[in-house]
């Protein structure tokens, strides 16, 4: 599904992507662990075509969709408005424009209620909180269709039981075949969701473990943590 | 009581003229000044936008608009009208200012907010009509009508082509009946009356746009 090879990137004469090679396969969910500066939105953010790496080799297999660690709603929009911009512009060939506003109406209302927010369609941004933003958020990264979703620090500034929610959540996506890169300091969080966690440190990867096949994930990355940092 | 009658409606025909100026101004202003400033953002042409809006904001507007009348056409033979050479100098004037205000919007959005519209797949075009600039104008509302103040206060400057706005008007009265009182002051009021105008209509615009958003 995602072909990386020998990616680099440098800010300003600070290195920070040092060679990174990995391969994603399609449908799993995939962790990407590391201390804050190790890399990992910067990973992401190629990926998403954000930035443009130095060199090396990137190759995606279907279309990205982001969600991002402040969400970046559009604030001048309700909820809803929020979730049916973009897919004006999804199939923008279609003959019957009436039919496929509908859809994405359906499709839409569906996706709030899935997420039980569909109560805040009407509402602007500014009066969610933190985790109906984050729903928001994702659901309006879904409506796109992606087939490899990237997520920049979804729990970060959320308490335990809406963590909870996320890794339901997340996992639903994953359950209709959607690729998951996931990026967070969180290795609590990252080894509950992931099939698959890698470790950045200083721009390379430093692990990487089929976190199926480690008795207690979490314990094994945070030695390799502690010997990073 | 008769003669203030007649002096006020006298110079109270120059409204029409004065709007007519502001309105024709502003509109230029703000179209060449959104051009600018996206210029600007996109760091096309920075070095040309830049200059022009330092020597705009370098030069008095007297200059440029006695420039535009009494100088173009002698350059390259086009005659203009009063109105539509002041029009033009206030339009070009205004959107240098318009175009630092509008500037200053758009860098004060977070990125993150062009990055969405990038990952969501939203084309250039409507990124700038339905993402960034109604965000931008709701930031910049209170340093507009700002702007469109001081541009109607500087229509008065269209006097020295001839123009006969309620400056000019105040002034004719003031030569013919030898008192100068009278007449600047009801000119005064009338420009007042235009500024609390503006202000109110601004004031109203975002009143509502602050409750469509805190509800």
């Amino acid at each position: 599904m995602l072909k990386i090879h020998n990616l680099h990137k440098t800010f300003k004469s600070t290195k920070i992507l040092d060679g990174i090679s990995l391969e994603v396969e399609k449908s799993r969910i995939f962790g990407l662990a590391g201390p804050s500066g190790s890399g990992k939105s910067t990973l992401l953010r190629c990926i998403q075509q954000l930035e443009v790496p130095d060199c090396g080799f990137l190759e995606c297999g279907g279309k990205t969709g982001f969600m991002f660690q402040d969400f970046q709603l559009f604030p001048h929009m309700t909820v809803l408005e929020n979730l049916l911009y973009a897919t004006k512009f999804v199939d923008k060939k279609s003959n019957d424009k009436k039919e496929s506003k509908k859809n994405h109406m359906h499709l839409a209302q569906n996706m709030l209620k899935k997420l039980s927010i569909e109560e805040k369609a009407g509402i602007y941004p500014r009066s969610l909180s933190g985790g109906q933003k984050q729903r928001v958020a994702l659901a309006r990264s879904l409506m796109i269709d992606p087939d490899i979703f990237l997520c920049d620090e979804p729990t970060s500034g959320l308490d335990v039981a809406t963590i909870q929610d996320v890794v339901q959540l997340l996992k639903s996506v994953n359950e209709v075949g959607v690729t998951m890169i996931i990026a967070s300091h969180d290795l609590d969080f990252l080894t509950k969701i992931s099939d698959r966690i890698v470790l950045l440190k200083e721009g390379r990867i430093a692990v990487d473990i089929d976190v199926r096949q480690q008795p207690d994930p979490a314990a094994y990355l945070k030695r390799f943590y502690a010997a990073s940092s | 009581m008769e003669k203030f009658l007649a002096n006020s409606i006298y110079i109270g025909r120059g409204l029409g003229f004065v709007l007519q100026l502001l309105g024709g101004g502003f509109l230029i202003g703000i179209i060449v000044g959104l051009l600018l400033s996206i210029f600007r953002y996109r760091k096309a042409s920075v070095f040309l936008v830049e200059r022009f809006v330092s020597v705009i904001r370098g030069t008095p507007l007297i200059l440029q608009l006695s420039f535009i009348y009494f100088s173009i056409p002698g350059i390259c033979g086009i005659k203009m009208g009063v109105l539509s050479a002041g029009i033009i100098a206030f339009g070009i004037n205004s959107s240098a200012y318009v175009s630092e205000i509008l500037r200053s919007g758009i860098e004060s959005l977070p990125k993150g907010q062009f990055e969405a519209a990038q990952t969501l797949g939203i084309p250039k075009y409507y990124m700038w009509k339905d993402i960034i600039l109604p965000q931008v104008i709701t930031n910049v509302l209170p340093a507009l009508v700002n702007e469109i103040i001081a541009l109607l206060k500087e229509t008065a400057l269209i006097a020295i082509i001839g123009g006969m706005d309620i400056m000019r008007r105040s002034q004719i009265i003031a030569a013919e009946q030898f008192e100068y009182f009278t007449p600047l002051c009801i000119a005064g009021v009338y420009y007042y009356f235009l500024v609390l105008l503006i202000e109110l209509v601004g004031k109203k615009i975002e009143k509502k746009q602050s409750d469509v958003k805190n509800p």
